[in-house]
């Protein structure tokens, strides 16, 4: 059970969470654009790293916004989180 | 008028602890990004939207709870008339949601609130919530939304060990039960 | 039975209080203090149990959680027996019945004791090799196996008892009440930590507190005084909280530690009731310190497992802390100094010892130089080749060892004695340690693994002896500067102790002791409960077997109730030695929490019963109830399902109750539906983007059904939104998906849409929804409602009007789920019961009818409306569904859009929603089975299968809806539904049966 540090109401406790899946994929603006190849890019295709991974996660039993974490999948240390619509953090 | 009929409709003693259903008062849902936001209904309820987070802001009437940076619920300390009820919402409804400043939405009778008085009742509350009480105890007007027993609840820390506790209406009898239960083995 | 073994004046036993017990049927006595371990040795009992493989009579071993052999049953209660407990941990109290296990039919006379002398046939991995072939008869072996092997009896009715969670959040947690525990406890509680502290004894202290020793001194005063004194003071600390008789479980990532307290085991029958048996402390700390100690480590040599033979250091505790002589001719057999001190407990209680084998060539320490000041006779460099004794060891016989250790020379000399003390050396015990993600690194001078420092996670240390330090005087130094360092603390009361200790200089380990017999011809056990011997290893390796955490697998080293926290080591240093591997390479097999065993009604607490899952309730269900409702699960709400009248089945219930709504008037609980209120200046777009159809024109006052999908095309939900006003909408969702929906919607405003002017809030609760169907179901709301005009041009079908019921407001929408004439009232939940008793009163003379959710899926049924979740199972596209018409195809975009015309989603062969008839109108289809098209085709293709069946009284005949392959193209045609005993025949139709022109929605 992690301690996730939601940025909006501070440390709480990981079942107070839920795991959205890979960040940083943008839905296309205009998909009717794209071929079936670049369409299932978008609707499939995930990283699944051992190792940094960059997350979204929902603080759904609290204030239910929507944040990134950082998190190395490979000892569960998050390294950082940041709100929708930030940077990620450079890459250590 | 109809008759009303809330849940719980009970109120329990366990040597210091006490718990009660508190007679259904107004509570009203408020989500806004917009920057006059907050004087509108400072304007409107003379009292202000807290910014900061799981904290509230309290007068006479009213206290508004913060629950997320664009979303806060106000409820009434005490109970008014339905008719009053009506006004206030109205109000707010034609100043917020029509001036597109937000949305005012009426929640009385999605939430039942249970009072919870007594020096053990975060004692009771650990039984099943993982939240950490200890800077929320010791803050008065705090506001933390947790899970108590896997349930969604809001608190709101009104006095030394003294809060009101929301829980969805469905969820109410449920809960009611479970803190009964746990209270007796304080 | 006289207690002829026990000592008086001795402060931790209450000898005042006696208590009586029963063990395998004979009544014996005890005191309060001892556990049913010492309480046994006091009557001369060391015979407990037998072993699990060879039946071999076991006795008790250790005095802690890594007894292997002394695990016995609680009680015989059917709901309340306790099976595997450890004899060493639980406490005596008065009443108490313990049976030994694994024996039958006594533990005297055991039948499976036979299994010794085949032990020539019972090598390692016997029971793989042998009952392979064939393989259809495993199941008859498993039964003779599990007969033969059983540990214990689990209860067979319902635990009574009650158990509970708590959560704790503290600065400092410190596991182990020894004596570096205590001292951590001290130094980070007066610093202004929130600190706990636990321990699973009763009594703090650890082994120091009964080291009464003139060897071992603090500040001139021997240590189990000064550490007394300790504890003292440290009970007064306000910021620290004591937990004994507690015992820590897992130690998870982020400091989240479990732990469970035992409240009422110790207690009598009669002192339980009414209260908490167990409690699962979830911690969550924001450091740890970790002061678990150690475990003594047995000696591996021919025969080593009878009853007497114990660890050195249990016998040492019975008798200074339990007061309890082990036996009365005591020999000790170590390759260590820690012998040496038990030796000396037992000389001051006047217990003779008969000698002390001592592997190494000499030690010249303090310690044995006062045991030798009490012409004790010492055999060094020597080892014990065999011991003999069935159900008691009697005599053992001991011989020179050659220089290199590999063999033995010289006579054999034989000693009687009656017990025997081994001490291989020490364990630290590093489980915890490695559980929160550490790592070990080994130590070679005593063979220990150890938390390497710079592999620890962060905000924990270890100290004491489960950090290697086993001298008294390096374990006080290194804890007071180490915590100190941790906690960032400047002065500690610690810092200018005087500490007197004996250092051990002579260090000798041989894993496996020669005999004078080859390996074949003895039994040097490695795991006693599992019995599985040093051979069986050596066994393995020779088969083939490397990897550590294989041959554990295959000899079963280790995977006892004990988790081998005696025989790890030894397997490991065996396997290093036979295969010439360095033992830091080899590295450790996992240590998995639970620590020791945890019960199951610790881990599910209070969540059992009526707690076991959350129950939601709608306004009306107390009327529901009182109406003789059945109730349905629906997510986690009671929904009325049906109300049987007079003795009615179910079928007959929901004929009436379906028929009662096409003809007259019925009246629904529809509640539970997901409600969000939805605002700002974006709605419509917002509506547009989420829902398949067209949004931006629909009117204030109507309503729409919308189907929503996932990214990838398929269905994931559908319901009716209303346009309240201009930029106001209320949305509702299916039951089962409401939370879904919003968290789904929440997501897209937040991370995709920022731009969108709109805001969510659900009312799911606030808005109670009463649901009344049928051709008079207007003459119903106008009695309710009398001032709404309810004429068609007025209020036509799909849409809503704001009313007032008796001053309450309310929302009335005119919308179907049944394809009849119908409206819902929308009304705050504390009045919804008011009205809905309103509505029955109204529909008296109309024989207004309460249905439930059966009646509800069988009228919607007969009009081919889905239920996303029934029907759909996540795989379904709106064109899969025959529901193409709702696809707004001019739209830019929608939440799916792009995946309706990916390859495969059109395809013609996907799976497609039709009607199913029956060939016989009076036979129904079990929902699931499945559709084919020939019947002696193997293996038969299936080509769909039933999503809903029914028996319609509305068309007298029976209805289904299924999924079929192609099914658009397959109107008409025939198939079969293959039954255990029969083959339906049925035909493909349209998925609307019932009044295809919705003539009836303004009837």
């Amino acid at each position: 059970m992690f301690i996730i540090n939601c940025p909006y109401c501070g440390e709480r406790d990981q079942t107070e969470f839920s795991s959205g899946g890979e960040a940083h994929i943008v839905r296309p603006k205009q998909p009717t654009e794209l071929s079936d190849d670049e369409w299932a890019e978008f609707l499939f295709m995930r990283k699944n790293i051992k190792g940094i991974q960059f997350e979204r996660w929902n603080h759904s039993h609290g204030c239910r916004k929507w944040f990134n974490v950082v998190r190395d999948t490979s000892n569960d240390k998050i390294h950082a989180v940041y709100k929708m619509g930030e940077k990620p953090p450079a890459n250590k | 008028m109809l008759n009303f009929e809330t849940t719980v409709q009970d109120s329990k003693s366990y040597g210091d602890l006490t718990l009660s259903e508190v007679e259904p008062i107004l509570k009203i849902n408020l989500r806004s990004n917009k920057r006059e936001f907050s004087t509108k209904i400072g304007k409107l309820l003379s009292i202000i939207p807290p910014i900061e987070a799981n904290t509230s802001s309290s007068n006479e009437d009213y206290s508004i709870l913060w629950l997320s940076p664009d979303e806060w619920l106000i409820y009434s300390n005490n109970k008014i008339s339905y008719e009053q009820q009506n006004l206030l919402e109205e109000n707010l409804f034609k100043n917020i949601s029509n001036m597109n400043q937000g949305s005012v939405t009426n929640v009385t009778d999605h939430w039942v609130m249970i009072n919870l008085k007594g020096f053990k009742i975060y004692d009771l509350l650990s039984k099943s919530s993982p939240y950490d009480f200890k800077n929320f105890k010791m803050k008065k007007g705090s506001v933390a939304q947790t899970l108590l027993n896997h349930t969604d609840v809001i608190l709101h820390n009104i006095d030394d060990n003294n809060l009101n506790l929301f829980v969805r209406r469905s969820f109410s009898e449920d809960l009611w039960l479970w803190i009964n239960d746990s209270a007796r083995f304080l | 039975m006289s207690q002829e073994l026990r000592i008086n004046n001795n402060k931790f036993i209450d000898q005042t209080t006696r208590l009586s017990f029963k063990f395998n049927g004979e009544k014996l006595y005890g005191y309060k203090g001892d556990t049913l371990a010492s309480a046994l040795l006091a009557n001369n009992i060391h015979l407990v149990g037998r072993s699990f493989k060879y039946h071999r009579p076991r006795g008790i071993m250790t005095c802690g959680s890594e007894e292997p052999n002394a695990i016995v049953q609680i009680g015989n209660d059917p709901s309340l027996t306790d099976p595997n407990v450890r004899a060493t941990e639980i406490e005596l109290y008065e009443g108490l019945e313990a049976f030994s296990q694994n024996c039958w039919p006594n533990v005297k006379f055991d039948i499976g004791g036979i299994n010794n002398f085949l032990s020539p046939l019972l090598p390692a991995g016997f029971y793989y090799k042998t009952f392979m072939w064939p393989a259809s008869f495993w199941e008859k072996y498993e039964f003779f196996i599990r007969h033969s092997a059983g540990l214990g009896k689990s209860p067979s009715k319902p635990d009574p008892d009650i158990y509970d969670h708590k959560y704790y959040h503290c600065d400092v947690l410190v596991v182990g009440g020894g004596i570096s525990g205590i001292m951590a406890a001290k130094l980070s509680a007066e610093n202004n930590n929130e600190t706990l502290l636990l321990d699973d004894k009763n009594t703090l202290g650890g082994a120091t507190i009964y080291q009464n020793n003139d060897c071992f001194q603090i500040d001139g005063t021997h240590t189990n005084y000064w550490l007394e004194k300790e504890i003292n003071k440290i009970k007064n600390i306000k910021n620290l909280t004591i937990k004994t008789r507690t015992s820590l479980a897992a130690y998870h990532g982020y400091n989240y530690l479990l732990a469970k307290e035992n409240l009422t085991d110790h207690l009598s029958p009669d002192e339980r009731k009414g209260k908490i048996r167990q409690r699962l402390w979830k911690i969550r700390a924001k450091k740890v310190i970790i002061a678990t100690g150690s475990i003594e480590r047995p000696l591996i040599f021919n025969n080593n497992d009878r009853p007497g033979i114990m660890l050195s250091s249990a016998i040492k505790k019975f008798i200074d802390f339990y007061g309890v002589k082990a036996g009365k001719e005591i020999s000790l057999f170590t390759n260590n100094d820690s012998a040496y001190e038990t030796a000396i407990s037992l000389k001051k209680s006047g217990v003779n010892i008969v000698s002390i084998i001592d592997i190494r060539d000499k030690s010249s320490s303090k310690i044995v130089k006062e045991v030798e000041k009490h012409n004790i006779k010492i055999y060094w460099k020597h080892t014990i080749v065999n011991t003999e004794g069935y159900r008691k060891i009697s005599f053992i016989e001991i011989m020179k060892l050659s220089d290199d250790g590999s063999g033995v020379i010289g006579k054999k000399i034989k000693l009687k004695t009656d017990c025997l003390g081994i001490s291989g050396g020490w364990t630290p015990m590093v489980h915890l340690f490695t559980q929160s993600g550490g790592k070990l690194k080994f130590r070679s001078d005593d063979n220990v693994f150890l938390p390497d420092k710079n592999k620890t996670p962060s905000d924990q240390i270890s100290i004491g002896s489960c950090n290697g330090d086993f001298d008294i005087k390096d374990i006080i130094l290194n804890s007071n500067k180490d915590v100190k360092t941790f906690l960032g603390i400047e002065n500690s009361s610690f810092d200018n102790l005087k500490v007197e200790s004996s250092k051990e200089e002579m260090k000798r380990n041989i894993w496996l002791l020669p005999s004078d017999k080859p390996i074949g011809k003895t039994k040097p056990f490695l795991d006693f409960q599992n019995d599985s011997t040093a051979k069986d290893v050596k066994l393995a390796l020779r088969e083939g077997f490397k990897s550590i955490e294989h041959v554990k697998r295959y000899t079963t080293t280790g995977m006892g109730t004990d988790q081998g926290k005696l025989s790890n080591m030894h397997a490991l240093g065996i396997i290093a030695e036979t295969t010439g591997t360095n033992m830091g390479e080899l590295g450790t097999t996992t240590f998995r929490p639970p620590y020791t065993p945890l019960t199951f009604g610790a881990i599910v607490g209070r969540n059992v019963g009526e707690f076991f899952d959350h129950t939601r309730k709608t306004a009306m269900h107390n009327w529901h109830v009182q109406n003789k409702a059945k109730f349905e699960n629906v997510g986690q709400w009671k929904r009325a399902w049906y109300y049987p009248k007079n003795g009615e089945t179910m079928f007959e219930a929901v004929q009436r109750e379906s028929k009662a709504a096409r003809e007259s008037v019925g009246i629904l609980d529809a509640s539970t539906l997901g409600k969000i209120d939805i605002q700002g200046t974006d709605a419509s777009e917002f509506l547009n983007r989420v829902y398949t159809n067209a949004w931006s024109k629909l009117a204030i006052g109507k309503c729409r059904y919308g189907l929503m999908l996932n990214e990838d095309g398929m269905v994931y939900d559908d319901g009716v939104t209303t346009r309240l006003g201009e930029k106001h909408y209320i949305m509702t969702t299916t039951t089962g998906g409401a939370a879904n929906v919003l968290t789904k919607l929440e997501d897209y405003l937040q991370t995709e849409w920022p731009e969108l002017d709109v805001y969510l809030t659900t009312v799911t609760d606030h808005f109670s929804t009463i649901s009344i169907c049928g051709p008079n179901s207007k003459k119903i709301l106008s009695k309710v409602i009398p001032n709404l005009d309810l004429s068609d041009e007025k209020f036509p079908h799909m849409s809503f009007k704001n009313s007032i019921i008796d001053g309450i407001k309310c929302r009335v929408m005119r919308i179907s789920f049944t394809g009849e004439h119908s409206y819902e009232i929308n009304i705050q939940s504390n009045f919804a019961k008011h009205v809905w008793e309103l509505c029955m009163d109204a529909g008296k003379n109309y024989n207004i009818t309460p249905y439930g959710t059966e009646t509800m899926h069988l009228l919607r049924a007969e009009k081919g409306f889905i239920i996303t979740g029934q029907d759909t199972d996540g795989t379904m596209t709106p064109s899969d569904l025959q529901m193409d018409w709702i696809i707004g195809k001019k739209k830019f975009d929608f939440i799916g859009k792009r995946s309706l015309y990916r390859s495969d989603t059109i395809r013609d062969d996907r799976k497609q929603l039709v009607g199913l008839l029956t060939d016989n109108p009076k036979e129904i289809l079990e929902e699931g089975a499945q559709i084919v098209e020939k019947l002696n085709q193997k293996p038969v293709e299936m080509l769909g299968h039933v999503t809903s069946s029914y028996f319609s009284p509305n068309l007298n005949k029976s209805i289904a809806l299924a999924v079929m392959k192609s099914g658009k193209k397959l109107k008409g045609k025939k198939f079969f539904v293959p039954m255990e005993n029969k083959n339906i025949n049925v035909t493909v139709t349209d998925t609307v049966f019932f009044d295809k022109e919705n003539k009836r929605l303004n009837a």
